[in-house]
């Protein structure tokens, strides 16, 4: 009984609120984010039954990449704009309301946005311009830009444990792990041959970060060693958009690709992939997993559907 | 691990030493600081890159960053290749500082291009001493435009020098073997031929003078065979450069082939598009490649990769094939026209000072931050609290039926309950059903104020000492199978529960649960989720 959720425009990303454990976050982007408007979504997992009940949605003139929620405001997200602003929007106040703060600093498209889960305080923005910048809700200008990527930075994720650190992905074929007490990055991995579009630590060995790239693989890289990688974990058909480490095992992982898949891997074991949902028709390009809710996981993709299961279900059942 | 450099080969350039010795010293904690190497605060930290310089790779990324097609390009394109081939920061650094200036000086970089040009013009200009003045025009012009070329900085200013000494030094051979030395054959023929004919007035002075003009014009002519000769040869050590070049070549032309057509191509869709013109797509098609740095990629695609591209659409076979309409739309982009079903949207804040709302629930714990520690006690609450749901009235709304009372998405497959094997997998979990499995440790109370966990700053900031708590429980806590395994963990875990409830200022709970307390609790986290 897994409910699905319809948007009017083709998803991006989808992520689940760190304080209530029914709600999520969907970014859509009109024309598949060629050209169009884009649309934030904050929808509620109905408990009486698989239903899914949007709660509020709010209209940008450009599409969206990307939204966050934040870790200190229960009832505030954050929103990556394809003309390189970001939106901050309160839910809650009266949608005429919205938004409450548009930055726009970033010369192009961004892309990612992730919110620090330690110190609760800050979010990182990644963008087109191959530039960082780091934000926090009370200013409208960002404290930091760090600019040393030599392309487009698709994805960056703060260390689970360490407050300060934080890797980013970028189209240049690199990951870097920066300091934001450091003037530039502090280390440099060259992980694929191929755009890294996504990264992401694991929650329980700070020193573990898996990266996902245009050449179909995901690899998992120990920063203590990094030359060579952890596992390599092959089976998507295309490339991985986006990946997620749980929040609650240590091994396991969640994937989305243009094979319209997302697998489930565990990459401590030998045959790593330990699931696959191809519920999707079209490109699924966001995943997340539950920070709450144990095994809860959403996708979303390019044929303009929000899945919300549990692991182990079929997301189509209904 | 820490390792003795070699003495730099450039021994005009005193920065290696001070580097390496700092790189050695990173090597094994960080104490202390080189201005290079970035860590002050933090002992050994494990996100710093400290292996020390590599010789070997550092001097194989100077040969590459002295390619007069490499000073060509810019800088973050060169040091984005050298990031690709596994080079740290500090490697990179030291080979953009020992590559030798633009300006020609005793620099020991092999394969040095300027050299070469030098050395070989220096001998052409030698030789025009013994040969006439014609031959020795070219040779130095052939120099004025290498140094020329050299000065300028652009690769393809350095091709069309090598280009046109190559020319140059075919030229002169030609020009040497089938112009000049006919000349002069006929110059010292045509001499003889006067000579023969005013023999009879000078007779005497003939035969030397003929003999000294017959001496000279072979000794001329035997010069100029040798430079024919000599040019000859430094035509083919320029062939031989020019192999060697080509191979640093191959790697720069069709990264700036790549850069070249999508630029163009960016040109021409920004110039058709009417608005942003953002047409990107995704990674594996469309694209152009931006950076000097990519490659053909797995997907089939031969320059793709560009996210923010735009997008020459290349058909690549084995690319994801991508939804009818996309490719519509990318075509009506691309002949400028725009999609209709755009609107105009205001999404400027109405109020640019407008006040967030005031947080209503704290912020809760990771499951990974709890794991250790008070990961028991967070445990343990839950599965006294889900025994206390044990059989009570649901006045949260949610679904009773057979299975359980929870809501659907906390229902988990047995299957996946199986597979699952933690040790602490234990918890009757608020999360449901599961018995083997991981206790998602998170609860939905308000975490300890004195923190067990590394979080002082976040804890300051952001958590308020609540009186009730907010978060204790939802709905979702039930547990009915489990809870009722467990008695004996709950007694004992009661204590811990009293001590982090008083710690906590938040739950109050004591030793028996008294299910009206655990009702409250419920109810007012119920009224949370209903905001």
């Amino acid at each position: 009984m897994m409910p699905v959720f319809k948007t009017p425009f083709n998803g991006y990303s989808v992520r689940f609120s760190p304080f209530y454990e029914s709600r999520l976050a969907v970014a859509t982007a009109q024309n598949f984010g060629i050209l169009g408007n884009g649309r934030v979504h904050v929808i509620d997992l109905a408990p009486t039954g698989p239903v899914i009940n949007e709660l509020v949605a709010f209209d940008t003139a450009d599409g969206v990449y990307d939204v966050a929620w934040s870790e200190s405001h229960d009832s505030v997200l954050v929103a990556a704009i394809a003309d390189g602003s970001i939106k901050v929007y309160d839910t809650a106040l009266p949608p005429q309301s919205n938004p409450v703060r548009s930055l726009k600093e970033h010369a192009r498209e961004v892309h990612g946005l992730d919110y620090n889960p330690t110190r609760r305080d800050s979010f990182l923005s990644a963008s087109w311009d191959d530039s960082i910048k780091l934000w926090t809700l009370d200013r409208p200008a960002s404290l930091r830009t760090f600019r040393e990527h030599a392309y487009c930075v698709y994805s960056v994720a703060w260390n689970p444990k360490h407050a300060d650190v934080f890797a980013s992905a970028s189209g240049d074929c690199t990951v870097r792990i920066w300091d934001v007490r450091e003037p530039g990055s502090t280390m440099i991995i060259p992980g694929h041959e191929h755009e890294i579009l996504s990264c992401d630590w694991n929650k329980y060995d700070e020193c573990l970060i898996a990266t996902a790239s245009v050449d179909k693989s995901i690899k998992i890289w120990d920063v203590r060693n990094y030359r060579v990688p952890v596992s390599v974990l092959n089976g998507h058909g295309y490339a991985v958009r986006k990946i997620k480490f749980s929040p609650h095992r240590r091994n396991l992982l969640v994937s989305c690709s243009y094979d319209m898949t997302v697998c489930l891997w565990d990459f401590m074991v030998e045959d790593a992939l330990v699931g696959r949902y191809d519920h999707h028709t079209e490109f699924a390009v966001g995943v997340d997993l539950s920070v709450l809710v144990d095994g809860l996981m959403a996708s979303t993709g390019w044929d303009e559907l929000v899945y919300v299961w549990q692991q182990g279900m079929d997301p189509r059942a209904s | 691990m820490a390792t003795t450099q070699p003495p730099s080969p450039n021994s005009n350039d005193d920065k290696p030493q001070p580097v390496s010795e700092a790189v050695q010293q990173s090597n094994q904690i960080q104490q202390d600081v080189s201005p290079d190497a970035t860590k002050q605060s933090v002992p050994a930290s494990v996100f710093v890159n400290s292996e020390p310089i590599r010789e070997d790779q550092v001097s194989n990324a100077v040969k590459f960053l002295s390619h007069p097609k490499v000073k060509g390009s810019p800088v973050i394109y060169r040091r984005s290749f050298l990031e690709r081939k596994g080079l740290t920061k500090e490697e990179i650094d030291e080979a953009f500082r020992r590559v030798p200036d633009p300006t020609p000086s005793s620099q020991p970089a092999s394969l040095n291009p300027d050299t070469q040009t030098k050395s070989s013009s220096n001998f052409q200009t030698q030789a025009p001493i013994q040969t006439p003045q014609p031959v020795a025009a070219a040779p130095t012009g052939i120099v004025s435009v290498g140094t020329v070329a050299r000065r300028q900085f652009h690769w393809y200013h350095a091709v069309s020098a090598v280009g046109l000494l190559a020319a140059s030094g075919c030229g002169t051979a030609l020009l040497i073997k089938k112009v000049i030395i006919p000349k002069l054959k006929l110059w010292v023929r045509k001499v003889v031929l006067e000579e023969e004919n005013d023999h009879a007035k000078k007779i005497d002075a003939k035969p030397s003078l003929a003999e000294e003009a017959a001496a000279a014009a072979k000794a001329a002519a035997a010069a100029a065979a040798d430079v024919a000769k000599a040019s000859q040869e430094m035509l083919n050590s320029k062939n031989e450069e020019r192999t060697r070049f080509e191979e640093f070549m191959n790697l720069m032309v069709a990264q700036v082939q790549e850069m070249k057509s999508m630029s163009n191509s960016i040109r021409k869709l920004e110039g058709q598009a009417s608005s942003s013109g953002r047409t990107f797509s995704d990674h594996d098609d469309h694209r152009v490649t931006a950076s000097s740095t990519k490659q053909p990629y797995a997907n089939g695609k031969v320059d793709v990769n560009v996210q923010p591209g735009r997008s020459s659409t290349p058909p690549a076979s084995a690319e994801p094939p991508h939804p009818k309409s996309y490719i519509e739309i990318m075509e009506m982009i691309q002949r400028g026209e725009k999609p209709s079903n755009i609107r105009e949207v205001n999404d400027m804040p109405p109020n640019p000072n407008q006040q967030l709302s005031n947080p209503r629930i704290a912020p809760r714990t990771k499951p990974w931050e709890t794991q250790n520690g008070s990961s028991q006690v967070l445990r343990s609450q839950t599965s006294a609290e889900g025994l206390n749901q044990n059989g009570q009235d649901n006045g949260l709304n949610y679904l009773v039926d057979d299975e359980s009372s929870m809501p659907w998405w906390q229902r988990k497959n047995v299957r996946i309950t199986e597979i699952e094997n933690e040790d602490e997998a234990k918890a009757a979990g608020p999360y449901g059903v599961r018995t083997n499995e991981l206790a998602p440790v998170q609860r939905s109370w308000v975490p300890p104020q004195p923190p067990p966990v590394a979080m002082p700053e976040a804890a300051e900031a952001i958590r308020r000492p609540k009186s009730a708590p907010k978060e204790t429980a939802t709905q979702e806590q039930l547990a009915d199978d489990q809870t009722a395994a467990r008695p004996s963990e709950v007694s004992d875990e009661l204590q811990r529960i009293t001590k982090m409830s008083e710690s906590a200022g938040a739950v109050e709970m004591n030793g028996g649960f008294p299910s009206g307390n655990s009702i409250a609790i419920q109810e007012e986290g119920n009224s949370h989720e209903g905001n």
